[in-house]
């Protein structure tokens, strides 16, 4: 076994363990910095695989973005500081079956697809290549997806400052 | 010629010629880490003693002068001091996450060293996405200070903690739109190329409008990212006694503290690379008489130099100006910084695309 | 017009803090006024209005104004002094009531001033003595009057 394979075996014990401690942890706060290991161990993994670019984006939109606004809301949840209590049987057996299913289907797919060993197939992962084909709308551009996504979240935000706006009339 | 490059490459031969190339390879890991962790006790022990020295010639005050010659091992009486203490934990903690926040916080402070060129070729991981590395990894730091805040199980820390979550999330905007404005003249993320790109002259001179206004914006975003007054809302001595680290005492305050000075020194190296050309001597030009002159001075004292002028500016800040509420460091970032930056950025787009800069 | 209203405001900005750093680059670059004492290498002077704690006045002869009056025991407000009184006899065989010991706490002492206001002949007044600690907080109990000392003749 080389380095390589001992590095990756390293952190996906390092994700699965994290996932599963987020999972049995019974202190939300605890659960969400244990969901935050793990999300560095799936970016660890792309630095693994020399895709830097998807690593990075991966720290700073799940790590810097999603897990702070996550570790936001419990603190400003009450009483979110108190001991979960254990799930019941039912949960249990409900969200057993349920992450059965979710695994049979992933390793169903996975199965099917038969992944092909291409040493041929060259990455080009530079940063350059990357927003080349995100706003190239010829056949290998993403221009419409980018552009699809960019008004959702212009929507979101604008809904975000709708709420978030005082209502002038009220005051009056 | 000595350089950091030249011994770092004899060091490298060397071990390869002598060990396996595994084992050379995790001696080289060792040496790194070993310096790595030497560098930070070193800007430990200088960035608190220089900020003790600076704040007190600009109060007027002569500062440390008791311990060695001019006081200048007070700072190592100091870490002895905290070395020996214990360390404490609150019994209403979460002791596991209490015990785990200022490691957070110094290893994410440790990552972002990776791709700083301190001289010449003399660079850990020269990545190809350096400066968005940085940002990212820096974002971990942030984790550290929210986690400390909530484990400590004490109102002020906690409220320490959310202001200073609130206020990096947002300056985060800012530093990166104003990075992105040497990005957008690069061409370039690595900083190896950005700081080859500036042979011909410094992007702060060659950039001019737009990049003193992305360098005057950085600066004060880093200045509130590092939580340092005239932003120190997470600390706030006189409200929150001292916010998100109020229960550490001992070494895990000394990692706390430590953390900072590191970060200090982290994002005043990365302004220096971004915005005075790194290890780059300064060069005008076509002035090949003037330019060999220059590099005559090696490049990591350039680098240093540039470096701590940098830290210098920070530190006037914090002596100079008072505190800011909440709501005004609020403002400060929404209604003034991220509007600049963004219409600075669209004048950078707009120059680089005419080609008119230097 | 709010464009320029904004932009002037950014300059304001801007302006205000470079006069701010204007003025602690000057300290940083004039750092031969230091206005702070080096206490420990010269002893500071104090100011004629500071109270650092409560003495009697003797003079060459050995001589102090005090009656043992007892007025400055009763104004203390935390009993601080404590004048213990003893009868000399005089040459005409008269005897005649003097103080014995003037006991000051220091420990106690708010210095508030109010023993010396109380005082009638001025025989005790605040000196300027700011080093005070001590090994044992036995020694914060003073006598004030020094031994073999006696009340000057003209005082009554």
């Amino acid at each position: 076994m080389s380095a390589y394979e001992i590095i990756f075996y390293l952190l996906a014990a390092f994700i699965l363990g994290n996932g599963i401690l987020a999972m049995t942890t019974t202190k939300i706060f605890r659960a969400a910095i244990f969901l935050l290991f793990t999300l560095i161990g799936v970016a660890g993994l792309y630095f693994w695989m020399q895709i830097e670019f998807v690593a990075a984006v991966q720290i700073i939109v799940y790590v810097g973005g999603i897990v702070v606004l996550i570790i936001f809301s419990i603190f400003l949840t009450q009483q979110s500081g108190l001991e979960m209590p254990k799930a019941t049987l039912q949960r249990k057996i409900f969200s057993g079956i349920a992450a059965i299913c979710g695994a049979g289907l992933t390793g169903l797919l996975i199965s099917q697809y038969g992944f092909t060993n291409n040493p041929d197939a060259v990455l080009d992962d530079s940063v350059q290549n990357i927003g080349t084909q995100m706003l190239d709308y010829e056949d290998v551009g993403f221009a419409l997806p980018f552009e699809v996504i960019s008004i959702l979240l212009l929507a979101a935000m604008i809904g975000a400052i709708v709420i978030a706006m005082k209502s002038k009339v009220e005051e009056s | 010629m000595i350089s950091f490059e030249y011994i770092a490459d004899n060091i490298d031969k060397w071990l390869n010629n002598t060990f396996s190339p595994w084992l050379a390879l995790t001696i080289e890991f060792v040496i790194v880490g070993v310096l790595c962790i030497g560098l930070f006790a070193v800007l430990g022990l200088v960035l608190i003693m220089m900020e003790r020295k600076v704040s007190a010639y600009m109060q007027v005050r002569l500062g440390p002068n008791r311990v060695g010659p001019k006081g200048m091992f007070q700072t190592v009486a100091d870490t002895l001091k905290l070395l020996v203490k214990e360390g404490l934990t609150p019994a209403g903690s979460d002791k596991f996450l209490f015990n785990l926040a200022p490691f957070v916080v110094m290893i994410a402070a440790m990552l972002v060293l990776a791709p700083i060129a301190f001289a010449k070729n003399f660079q850990i991981w020269d990545i190809n996405i350096g400066v968005l590395y940085v940002s990212a990894v820096s974002s971990i730091g942030v984790i550290g200070i929210l986690m400390a805040g909530w484990a400590s199980n004490n109102k002020y820390s906690l409220l320490g903690a959310m202001r200073s979550g609130a206020q990096i999330v947002s300056y985060e905007l800012s530093a990166g739109l104003s990075i992105l404005v040497v990005v957008i003249f690069t061409g370039d993320l690595s900083i190896s190329q950005i700081i080859e790109s500036q042979q011909t002259g410094w992007w702060i001179f060659r950039g001019h409008i737009p990049m003193l206004i992305a360098f005057i914006i950085f600066i004060i975003a880093v200045t509130a990212e590092t939580n340092r007054a005239p932003f120190d809302l997470a600390e706030a001595e006189s409200e929150l006694t001292a916010g998100f680290h109020t229960e550490y005492s001992g070494m895990k305050f000394a990692l706390f503290f430590l953390a900072e000075y590191v970060n200090i020194f982290i994002v005043c190296a990365i302004g220096a690379t971004l915005f005075l050309g790194g290890w780059m001597p300064l060069h005008i030009g076509n002035w090949e008489a003037f330019n060999s002159i220059m590099d005559w001075i090696p490049s990591s004292l350039w680098f240093v130099g540039k470096t701590f002028f940098l830290i210098f500016v920070i530190m006037w800040f914090r002596w100079t100006f008072p505190r800011l509420r909440i709501d005004q460091l609020l403002n400060l970032e929404w209604k003034y910084l991220l509007p600049i930056s963004m219409f600075n950025l669209l004048l950078a787009t707009l120059i680089a695309i005419q080609g008119w800069y230097f | 017009m709010f464009i320029t209203q904004y932009i002037k405001e950014v300059f304001t900005g801007v302006k205000s803090l470079l006069i701010g750093m204007r003025r602690t680059g000057y300290y940083f670059t004039h750092h031969k006024e230091i206005i702070t004492q080096q206490y420990p290498n010269e002893i500071p002077v104090m100011a004629e209005r500071f109270k650092g704690e409560v003495i009697m006045l003797h003079d060459q002869n050995n001589e102090h104004a005090c009656t043992g009056c007892t007025a400055c025991e009763l104004a203390c407000p935390n009993a601080t002094i404590k004048i213990v009184t003893k009868f000399d006899i005089t040459p005409e065989g008269k005897k005649k009531k003097a103080i014995d010991k003037f006991v000051y706490h220091l420990e106690l002492c708010t210095l508030c001033n109010l023993c010396i206001e109380a005082c009638p002949t001025g025989a005790i007044k605040m000196g300027q003595n700011f080093e005070h600690s001590v090994f044992n907080r036995a020694e914060l109990t003073k006598v004030l009057n020094k031994p073999g000392s006696k009340v000057r003749d003209d005082v009554e």
